[in-house]
């Protein structure tokens, strides 16, 4: 008996003591990582920390704001944004008739009339058109820059990477504009563009004969619509003479070229880099086959190519419905020329007692529009692929 | 072989193409362009190819630059015999038909330059100065660039080389950020920044921006990415820490791109005409260089919009700091964007 507990004891002592035999190394392997752990953990948090402030302050908290502040009355005259907000439930937006509506500046941005808010523009007497629609019009009009800007950059880049001496002086000077400040291009642009301007020289135009200079750059007055100028076309009614689209769309042609020219430089990079990443055996392989430049260009390089046009493109629509500066400083604020974010300043920003929480309504409007343009280019793009 | 069946088929071919057929086949090959009487050489194909890329790059070149030229020339319009340098101005194409040369100017051919240096802002707001406005502008290029760079620089070091709890959500929360479109939030940005007080002292264009930039961080991480984990094993072998390998490793070697994220947004920075704009008032003294510039022209109603040679002379004052930065470190910063484009 004595034996047995005595074997027993001794099968657990040193039963024990392998167990403890084997806690104690992992113990001691363990602490270390826990503090390694701890430190990564730790550091990785300060190192991003700044980052993450920033990005929750002044992205999240400012789009939350944004969101709520759309569904009130929120002017700047009526003190500090957050104490508003904090009584949010007493500011709903309401309507005219004191009934409250929280989807109010919603409603104005589809609903010219909504309200008696009138957020419309006049065409000929009778015509009306809703502010939104115009801008909206515009904003899109000047997408036409997207394809032309990237077939000329996708020709450039396929020039400069021909192996030629000097193309990296090429590279460097089409970046010029892309480094040059906006306000200074288009001071310059307004003036080369004039009606006695250098393009006007370049075609023959003589600027100084009031009623035939071809001018660019004017939305209204006298010639009021430089459209029908270029067609010579018969004007019947009242209409007719401006419809809408019409309306300053040469001085919009102005602003395409000029945001073609400034963005060429930057596409050229990135297509340069696309261009000097396709498989050049592929290439030869082909070559060898007996394929020409042009085939070797749309049946090799293009499909290489596919990821960074499709980056380009995402990033110019993006970039292209958040057009505001360019239209404003050239021709001045108008709902013929601007862009949408001018919708979003005009109403959001604008006077002596502006009304941000409108103009976040309409910001809400913008972003939601760019969210379904992307989604819709990343279903084509899953579409393309399968 | 192939040789031999060209040769045995040509010369009956050869026949049936009239002599000018023959001659155009001729002049076509000489041009690098093979056609069924000639062949042209490879090498000739090649050196036509190249001298046809050269005249198109250079005449793009061309179009690139003649905006710039422009600007310089139009700098010396005359702006006193005429009380208007706006007419000559319109009809500029290569140097002005009155130019600040021909006269004897009170401050010599530099009389633009002088003005935009000495009185003209005084005009839109009084006691405010072109010094003022460049020394805003390199406030606000300066402090949020260099503290924003490196505030990045440490986000992208914790999210390429550090593994920590949460990383990956973070990262993707980070990524979101990106899509919200800043139109969208500007009117809310605007209501805390008044809240807050920042807009007319111009603290808006610095604080927002010493935060580092969501951009500027994922591309530094990407080129961290490229660098070998080892060095940071064998620092902390070593014993070093975390923020003695920021300070010491990664700091050093990702200058290259570090040094291209800055400058580029140094040069967004130096002409962020739309955030002065937005954010601050027009007749506080803290508005930036190209704001200032826009209220000398003022959509047409403003103190110089009938005598542009100034405002333009003050456009070539606030181009040329970035274009000679730019060309000084062209080659950084242009491998940078190129691996931008490959990582895309």
């Amino acid at each position: 008996m004595e034996k047995h507990t005595a074997a027993n004891a001794d099968a657990f002592g040193i039963d024990g003591a392998a167990v403890a035999e084997d806690a104690l190394p992992q113990k001691k392997q363990k602490k270390p990582i826990n503090q390694q752990k701890l430190q990564d953990n730790l550091w990785g948090w300060i190192f991003c920390l700044p980052l993450i402030v920033g990005t929750i302050w002044f992205v999240f908290i400012c789009l939350v704001a944004a969101l709520l502040l759309s569904f009130t009355d929120y002017s700047i005259l009526r003190g500090s944004m957050f104490g508003y907000l904090a009584e949010m439930g007493d500011h709903i937006m309401h309507a005219s008739d004191g009934t409250a509506d929280p989807f109010y500046w919603y409603k104005t941005i589809f609903d010219y009339n909504y309200d008696g808010m009138n957020t419309y523009i006049e065409l000929a007497a009778p015509y009306k058109m809703n502010a939104m629609g115009a801008y909206l019009f515009n904003t899109v009009f000047y997408m036409i820059g997207i394809p032309i800007g990237m077939i000329l950059s996708m020709f450039f880049a396929v020039c400069m990477t021909r192996d030629i001496p000097g193309a990296n002086v090429f590279r460097v000077i089409y970046y010029f504009p892309c480094v040059a400040s906006t306000v200074s291009i288009v001071y310059t642009f307004k003036l080369m563009f004039s009606p006695t301007g250098v393009i006007n020289q370049l075609f023959g135009i003589d600027g100084t004969d009031g009623g035939n200079a071809f001018v660019w750059l004017q939305i209204s007055g006298n010639p009021p619509n430089t459209w029908n100028m270029l067609t010579e076309q018969e004007v019947d009614s009242a209409f007719m003479a401006d419809p809408f689209w019409c309306q300053g769309i040469i001085s919009k042609l102005v602003i395409i070229i000029m945001s073609v020219w400034k963005g060429l430089g930057g596409t050229i990079i990135l297509y340069i880099a696309g261009l000097s990443g396709v498989n050049a055996a592929t290439k030869e392989a082909a070559q060898i086959d007996g394929a020409n430049g042009w085939q070797i260009f749309w049946k090799v390089t293009m499909p290489d190519l596919y990821p960074t046009i499709f980056y380009n493109i995402v990033t110019a629509v993006i970039g292209g419905m958040q057009i505001y500066m360019e239209p404003v400083l050239l021709l001045g604020e108008s709902p013929l020329t601007s862009g949408y974010v001018s919708h979003i300043y005009r109403y959001g920003l604008q006077g002596g007692n502006p009304t941000p929480s409108r103009g976040a309504a309409y910001g809400m409007v913008l972003a939601v529009m760019i969210i379904i343009m992307t989604l819709f280019q990343f279903y084509l793009d899953s579409k393309n692929k399968d | 072989m192939s040789n031999e069946v060209n040769n045995s088929v040509a010369p009956e071919e050869e026949k049936q193409y009239s002599s000018f057929r023959y001659g155009l086949g001729a002049f076509l090959a000489f041009f690098g362009i093979s056609s069924a009487t000639h062949r042209a050489s490879k090498k000739r194909k090649k050196l036509v190819g190249d001298i046809a890329c050269y005249i198109v790059l250079l005449f793009g070149a061309f179009l690139m630059v003649y905006p710039f030229w422009w600007m310089v020339a139009g700098a010396f319009a005359d702006t006193s015999s005429m009380g208007s340098s706006t007419a000559i101005l319109n009809e500029l194409v290569w140097w002005p038909s009155l130019s600040t040369f021909d006269e004897g100017y009170q401050y010599g051919p530099f009389n633009n330059y002088v003005v935009v240096l000495t009185n003209a802002f005084d005009l839109i707001q009084t006691g405010f100065t072109f010094w003022r406005a460049l020394l805003n502008n390199l406030i606000y290029s300066i402090v949020p660039v260099v503290v924003g760079v490196i505030t990045s620089a440490s986000a992208a070091f914790s999210f390429a080389k550090i593994n920590w709890y949460g990383r990956d959500i973070v990262f993707f929360i980070l990524l979101a950020a990106i899509m919200v479109p800043g139109p969208s939030i500007m009117t809310a940005q605007y209501s805390m920044y008044n809240a807050l007080d920042w807009q007319e002292n111009g603290l808006v264009l610095i604080i927002p921006g010493l935060f580092g930039s969501i951009m500027t961080a994922f591309f530094i991480r990407q080129f961290l990415f490229g660098l070998p984990t080892s060095i940071i094993e064998a620092a902390k072998i070593d014993g070093a820490g975390y923020f003695r390998i920021f300070c010491g490793f990664i700091l050093p070697l990702a200058m290259p791109a570090i040094m291209a994220q800055g400058l580029l947004s140094f040069m967004g920075c130096w002409n962020n005409y739309m955030g002065s704009f937005i954010m601050i008032p027009n007749y506080s003294p803290a508005i930036n260089l190209p704001h200032a510039l826009a209220l000398l022209d003022g959509s047409g109603a403003g103190p110089y919009a009938s005598n542009y040679a100034v405002v333009i002379a003050g456009s070539v004052l606030c181009v040329l700091p970035v274009m000679i930065l730019f060309a000084c470190f062209q080659k950084t910063i242009i491998s940078s964007l190129m691996l931008t484009g490959s990582k895309e």
